[in-house]
């Protein structure tokens, strides 16, 4: 057990008093919120430059109000209004006679100028619009520019024309124009928690509403940090063990150890990396929720199922991904066992969001009790809101301590006589042949 | 009993009473190998090996590249285990378990290269006898010239300086049984003498040693018992004097005026050796020596000449070399 204990040292310090840990422990809340940082950070970097929008309006009532929307736009949008500094390009609306005899040929002019810079975009407004009937090509409303799909003009235009066209509709079917606005009104379908007692006062608490963050957020960036933590504790075994062998390293160490320590020793090793870093992180969020007062949005259940379910994920893939190392004699071979040993953690990855969105779901549901996949999944699906039953994270945890053990039972098996083989690509049947055999 | 006395010296480090001691007791023995065979797909590696290594004494195993020396010292570390026969180390069967009174020094160093010397040496030591091993560490630092680069990291060593490093590793427990592959593969002679006085304190000491070589004049020189492996078979086992009591006088050296010119076509002569200088024939058996003497005279003047016992190198060229290849072809 000393020697056990060493060697967890030796591949604790070996990873941990290393400047690229430390620069990783930084850099990985900001590269995981990257994203969202970036994002906020590139707000003000749009493109200023005024846009000229030709408008071929064949229902004659549309440019009109187009005119005086883009002026209203023009003097609230473009400008900041505290530095008077330009954040937005202004809009200019140009209307043009559409060409009945050749509309192909205008659409060409009209794209060439496109193309010259000379002009942004150019809409074509069919001529049925007011009310939508017979053939659609009558009733379209087509925005013709470089990048239309991404373009904000087109946004811009979807919500300025459509309110427009209806409040016209409602006024032809006779209704009062005043009543437009209500009637046209949106109501937003609430997202409600349930109505649960006050288990201090005994009295019922009103349902919190559940936002985004909740419903989302939470159990993805437990389900990423697993992720993460996996990667960092039981992906570098694959690589360091084949170091190990061809160094011949652990050819002294077996003269230390017996294989299954030395194993051990990696292992563990690797899990502590990981505990370390998730305390720093999980201790770190709590800390900084807390100071911002966001402290209700820390979902306490799940840190202990994180824990147990980390800690088995790193052992189980640990063991296969050390015992699949020891097979292996250079680094080719490793890089090419990466990606079957990481499916326990990959294809999680792929199937999340349909399993976050419908947790109850029995495709969810038997998903999440499949050992290799439990830790992640049954992590994702108790941390959503929905609740799922009591007993599958416990049945789950039972078939995956069962499948940790037979992994690392095989693992050892195959480590025991990989560590030692020289020479050839790593086979499939020899492994099995290992772990059978011993 | 032998490794209670043996323990006691060793930590005592007086040096007299080792001796005396030493002489006085009984050897038994630290390994004792019983018919072992070792297979690896249709190589036989080791092939019915029977070998006992007395306590305190120094063995050198020699055999040509790829005869089976490394196999068999893996086999006795209990890295693998042998297919069939039995290993017993200080008396006990240790199949499966790694033994602290054992030090291993592979024939492939390896080490960290990111360590420092001293922090590797302190792991390799405590990873091996579960205690801490500061003071040991500096102690062969110092004795092995290395004080200097204890806190260099191992990439930056020379390979020699590495060879001596992994030789601390294995020494620095303290282990009873010492088993190096080709430790002198690659030393410079200082440090061959460097190495070669370490091994020699550490068996005064009380330690028994394993080493295999390449190096015919190391084994002669320094072990006690010479063990040969060619073709995964033993083939010579003893002491270097009666091994070549085996093969008895039948070598004449002789320095002569007319040199290999005048030696050629001698009746009675197996082979002849040119060193330039210096010829050695072999004497093919039931032939007398004074004939073929008498014979070189009358061809020229003989300088000098000596009947001699051959020596290990010329014994080992006889068992693994081409011409014991030709005889085994023919």
């Amino acid at each position: 057990m000393r020697r056990v204990f060493r060697m967890v040292k030796r591949e604790y310090l070996a990873s941990v008093k290393t400047k690229a840990f430390i620069i990783m422990l930084v850099l990985m809340p900001v590269l995981m919120g990257g994203s969202g940082i970036a994002m906020y950070l590139l707000r003000g970097q749009v493109d200023t430059t005024d846009k000229q929008v030709t408008v071929l309006d064949r229902s004659g009532i549309v440019a009109d109000m187009l005119l005086k929307a883009v002026e209203e736009r023009n003097k609230s949008a473009v400008y900041d209004k505290k530095t008077r500094k330009k954040i937005q390009p202004a809009y200019i609306i140009d209307i043009s006679k559409p060409d009945e005899k050749d509309p192909q040929a205008q659409r060409l002019r009209l794209s060439d100028r496109i193309r010259l810079g000379e002009l942004h975009a150019f809409l074509e407004i069919g001529p049925n619009v007011r009310h939508p009937e017979g053939e659609q090509s009558t009733f379209s409303i087509k925005y013709h520019a470089k990048n239309a799909a991404v373009d904000n003009i087109r946004n811009w235009l979807n919500n300025t024309i459509n309110p427009y066209l209806r409040k016209v509709r409602i006024k032809d079917a006779g209704v009062d124009e005043s009543k437009a606005d209500e009637i046209m009104a949106w109501l937003q379908v609430e997202a409600m928690g349930l109505v649960s007692v006050d288990e201090e006062t005994g009295e019922i608490k009103e349902a919190k509403r559940t936002s985004e963050a909740e419903a989302f957020l939470v159990p993805v960036i437990l389900f990423f940090l697993m992720f993460m933590l996996v990667m960092m504790g039981a992906m570098p075994l694959l690589q360091t063990t084949m170091e190990e062998k061809t160094q011949r390293i652990a050819e002294v160490l077996l003269g230390c150890l017996k294989p299954h320590e030395f194993m051990a020793g990696k292992v563990i090793g690797g899990l502590a990396v990981s505990l370390t870093v998730a305390f720093i992180y999980i201790i770190g969020g709590i800390f900084f929720l807390g100071k911002i007062g966001l402290k209700d949005f820390i979902p306490f259940y799940i840190i202990p199922w994180f824990f147990i379910f980390l800690v088995l994920e790193i052992v189980m893939l640990g063991s296969l991904l050390a015992a699949l190392g020891s097979a292996c004699n250079d680094p080719k071979d490793a890089q090419n066992l990466t990606f079957p040993a990481m499916i326990p953690v990959f294809f999680p990855m792929f199937i999340f969001m349909p399993i976050l969105q419908e947790p109850t779901s029995s495709f969810a549901t038997w998903l999440s009790l499949f050992p290799p996949f439990t830790p992640m999944l049954m992590l994702i699906r108790k941390a959503a809101p929905v609740g799922i039953p009591a007993w599958q994270p416990w049945v789950g945890l039972v078939g995956v301590v069962l499948f940790t053990a037979f992994v690392v039972w095989v693992g050892g098996r195959i480590f025991r006589i990989g560590i030692l083989m020289q020479g050839g690509a790593p086979k499939l049947s020899n492994m099995i042949k290992w772990a059978i055999r011993g | 009993m032998c490794i209670v006395i043996a323990n006691a010296v060793r930590q005592s480090h007086n040096l007299s009473v080792i001796n005396v001691l030493l002489i006085g007791v009984i050897r038994m023995n630290v390994v004792e190998i019983e018919n072992i065979t070792k297979t690896f797909g249709a190589l036989k590696a080791v092939d019915d090996l029977s070998l006992n290594v007395p306590q305190g004494s120094i063995y050198g195993f020699i055999g040509p590249n790829g005869s089976g020396k490394t196999t068999t010292l893996r086999m006795i570390m209990n890295i693998i285990y042998p297919d069939s026969g039995k290993i017993r180390i200080f008396d006990k069967e240790m199949r499966g378990t790694a033994s602290e009174r054992i030090g291993y020094l592979p024939e492939e160093r390896g080490m960290y290269k990111k360590m420092k010397v001293r922090e590797l040496l302190r792991f390799y030591g405590e990873l091996k006898s579960g205690r801490k091993v500061n003071k040991e560490v500096d102690y062969w630092l110092d004795k092995l010239d290395l004080s200097d680069w204890a806190d260099k990291k191992i990439e930056t060593l020379s390979k020699g300086m590495g060879q001596k490093v992994q030789f601390i590793s294995t020494v620095v427990s303290q282990p009873e049984l010492i088993i190096l592959d080709e430790p002198f593969t690659g030393l410079d002679p200082v440090n061959v003498e460097t190495i070669k006085n370490a091994v020699l304190e550490l068996r005064t000491q009380g330690a028994t040693v394993i080493f295999s070589t390449h190096d015919m004049n190391v084994a002669e020189n320094m072990c006690d018992f010479i063990f040969m492996i060619f073709k995964g078979k033993k083939v010579l086992d003893g002491t270097l004097v009666s091994i070549q009591d085996k093969y008895g006088s039948d070598t004449l050296r002789v320095r002569t005026e007319g040199g290999i010119s005048t030696l050629k076509n001698l009746d009675g002569v197996e082979k002849i050796a040119d060193f330039g200088q210096l010829q050695e024939l072999r004497i093919a058996p039931d032939n007398d020596h004074q004939k073929i003497l008498s014979e070189i005279m009358s061809r020229t003047r003989v300088y000098s000449f000596e009947l001699a016992k051959p020596t290990l190198y010329d014994i080992f060229l006889r068992i693994a070399g081409p011409e014991a290849k030709e005889e085994t072809d023919a």
